[in-house]
């Protein structure tokens, strides 16, 4: 029991940091500092897999985990890095100031997380999802994902939006280990590889429009085409 | 009445997918030495894959479900149906594409790679849509779909302008996000089936249905709410319909004619494999989707009213026509979703159709704004016949197909008593008969602008385009003199829903 409640402290302080850096990737302006924080927040959730794997002595998990070390630590940043280092460091001035941004993004999480974490019997499909510290994680992934829509609504920038796709993708990628931890292993493979080629191809596209206009700034893109 | 199936083993599930995959990579490896190469390999590749796919729609017919890979593909008619109408309906493009591409270009000459990659992922992009459809897992089923759009991306930036690299660019994007919470919409399912169905084939979507109405009713709503935003992005329904206009306006003739008459089907696929299942079950389902259909009807005809662009007044409407089919498939009956399925076959040819005659006049005049084609329109008899024919066809007119799946769906949903919906349904297909007459007018009727765009110089359209164009419009004039063909196909694809229903 000590173990579990242990484990479960660890779990919840691997959250934080994740989520840290959630708001670090979804908020910086700077495009290689938020390669940086998305490659952390990636680390920490392949370390949550871990430990879940740990917690509950199901060692498929680890495979779950080390599958993400690979493909959301190593090979994804390694392409956002391959483009972005290509692009201006500064992403196109996004709809929102730092400051109003950073208000609604925290206001944001503030009333997702906290909605989910008191309504999950809604969304939960067990009762196992729905106690600690799944419920924990649960309300944690989707508000994880939550940032990603953000990230993806308001930036104006095609790399920044990319970063915010793989924001949404590492939520799901989090519920997945809450709901379905008995997932096989070659469907997990399954879905990071379309990951990894959808952003490998949008990365591929923003830097070849970046080549072609001089900008990846899209609603400038629209206001040129109309 | 449905009749008993048995389940075979078989490797057909396995060679309908892989046989295009096999093609379109020696079309990779080939396509460079010779146009004989990749346009002769992506036909041949398409004709095996057609064969195989008639095949299997009569041993499904004759009642068998075809598995392979202990049940993780898994064959029935609504698989079939897909499969026969994509492999269909990709020969016919190709036909046309042989005799387009190289003559219409925009901006720099192609070069052979780029006729490769173009014949090289349209094969490729064929064989992801017979794995979706042959596939029985739920995830696997996202997986594929999702690898559909990777595979067709290309295609739309074919010219790698700078309005087509923007539209493939939203294209990728949005349907990956839109996908992506699909995924959500998934794992919820999955783990909803976890307590109930012990054992293996959590994730078979046969198995899922037999437990449908044992699921938490929240979760359930949750997830249908994320297969309609995911998979609804997919199929092109507002309000997640933002990378289609630009997407089949800017892509070349063939691809957009591949994207509204296959590729948004997907979408109402994905859709029919997954809230139909849930949609008997929970009265919300159904009346959600059918407003959403009703919303995307009405402003997809209306936005394709406005339109100057021809490519853009075809997308918007298919916008509106894809929501007849989800509207259809979202009712969960047998009316309703014979009417969807019938109605996505008839879109598939209309749609081809109409798009071919769009590029038939954009290669013969240069243009795709109407108020320039008229210049050239008067020259092309072939062409005006197929775009009328398409254009009648399309607003729901007798004696052509979408008349007879219209009237089903009209039928459908006053039998479940949700007459406002008809109305709606039957206003739009008035609007759109307008909206088409009026199109057809300002292209074949009306005299040529006094100082004519100088740029344009008629030129004749090739005869194999014009082969293509008469071949479906023929199919448009025969399914709806005789819509019984497609009945034992739409029985047995409607019968693949309803049986996955039952069960539960």
């Amino acid at each position: 029991m000590a173990e579990v409640i242990a484990g479960g402290n660890l779990i919840i302080t691997l959250y934080l940091i994740h989520f840290g850096f959630s708001l670090l990737a979804a908020e910086l302006r700077n495009l290689r500092w938020s390669v940086l924080a998305i490659t952390l927040q990636s680390l920490f959730l392949a370390s949550i897999l871990a430990t879940f794997a740990n917690i509950a002595a199901n060692p498929s998990l680890y495979l779950w985990s080390l599958t993400a070390l690979i493909t959301k630590v190593m090979l994804i940043p390694y392409l956002l890095w391959l483009y972005i280092r290509q692009l201006p460091t500064a992403e196109t001035r996004p709809w929102l100031g730092t400051i109003p941004s950073v208000a609604v993004m925290l206001l944001l999480v503030v009333f997702i997380y906290s909605f989910l974490h008191t309504n999950v019997e809604f969304i939960a499909p067990s009762l196992e999802a729905a106690v600690e510290p799944a419920r924990s994680n649960l309300a944690l992934s989707l508000t994880v994902c939550s940032l990603g829509l953000w990230v993806l609504l308001v930036r104006r920038d095609a790399a920044k939006a990319v970063i915010g796709l793989v924001l949404l993708e590492n939520g799901v990628h989090l519920s997945l280990v809450t709901l379905a931890p008995t997932l096989p292993e070659t469907t997990l493979i399954g879905i990071v590889t379309n990951v990894i080629i959808t952003v490998w191809l949008l990365l591929y596209l923003a830097g070849r429009i970046f080549r072609t206009l001089g900008t990846t700034d899209t609603a400038l893109l629209s206001e040129l085409k109309r | 009445m449905m009749e008993n199936l048995r389940e075979v083993t078989s490797v057909l599930p396995i060679l309908v997918f892989v046989v295009p995959v096999g093609a379109a990579l020696l079309i990779f490896a080939l396509g460079r030495m010779h146009r004989i190469f990749r346009e002769a390999l992506a036909l041949l590749g398409l004709a095996v894959t057609f064969a195989i796919s008639l095949v299997i729609s009569g041993r499904v017919l004759s009642g068998e479900l075809l598995t392979a890979w202990n049940g993780n593909l898994y064959v029935d008619g609504l698989s079939a149906l897909m499969e026969v109408l994509g492999s269909a309906l990709g020969i016919v493009i190709v036909l046309y594409a042989t005799k387009y591409l190289p003559n219409h270009q925009i901006g720099l000459p192609l070069s052979p790679w780029r006729h490769t990659y173009f014949y090289g992922l349209l094969v490729l992009f064929m064989g992801t849509l017979n794995w979706t459809c042959a596939t029985n897992s739920l995830i696997w089923m996202w997986v594929s779909l999702e690898a559909t759009t990777l595979t067709s991306a290309f295609l739309v930036t074919f010219y790698w302008q700078r309005e087509s690299m923007e539209a493939g660019y939203k294209y990728l994007l949005l349907i990956s996000v839109g996908v992506t919470l699909a995924l959500l919409g998934c794992v919820l399912i999955y783990a909803a089936a976890i307590p109930l169905l012990p054992g293996e084939n959590l994730l078979h979507l046969t198995e899922i249905g037999n437990v449908a109405r044992l699921m938490p009713e929240s979760v359930v709503l949750v997830a249908c709410a994320m297969f309609v935003a995911g998979f609804g992005t997919k199929a092109g329904l507002i309000p997640f319909h933002a990378w289609l206009p630009d997407a089949h306006a800017e892509a070349p003739v063939p691809v957009s004619a591949l994207l509204s008459g296959i590729v948004i089907k997907i979408g109402a696929y994905a859709l029919a494999r997954t809230v139909t299942i849930f949609a008997p079950y929970y009265e919300a389902v159904v009346i959600f989707v059918a407003i959403l259909a009703s919303v995307s009807m009405v402003i997809g005809i209306v936005m394709a009213l406005v339109q100057d662009d021809l490519k853009r007044l075809l997308a918007y409407s298919s916008v509106s026509q894809i929501a007849y089919v989800i509207e259809g498939l979202g009712l969960g009956t047998y009316l309703g979703i014979y009417g969807g399925l019938f109605h996505l076959v008839n879109h598939t040819i209309v749609k081809a159709l109409l798009f071919l005659c769009a590029g038939a006049l954009m290669y013969a005049a240069g243009s795709r704004k109407i108020s320039e084609l008229g210049t050239v329109a008067k020259k092309m008899p072939v062409t005006t016949f197929c775009f009328f024919v398409g254009a009648l066809a399309i607003g729901g007119l007798p004696p052509f197909n979408c008349f007879m799946s219209k009237l089903t769906l009209f039928f459908a949903l006053a039998d479940r008593e949700i007459l406002w919906a008809a109305i709606i349904g039957i206003v739009t297909g008035m609007v759109t008969v307008a909206c088409f007459v009026w199109a057809a007018f300002r292209i074949f009727w009306r005299k040529p602008a006094p100082t004519p765009n100088p740029q344009i110089a008629a030129k004749s359209v090739p005869f194999l385009m014009q082969v293509s164009m008469l071949v479906l419009a023929l199919a448009c004039i025969l399914l709806g003199v005789f819509p019984q063909v497609l009945y034992p196909m739409l029985n047995a694809a409607t019968d693949s829903i309803l049986r996955i229903l039952g069960a539960g």
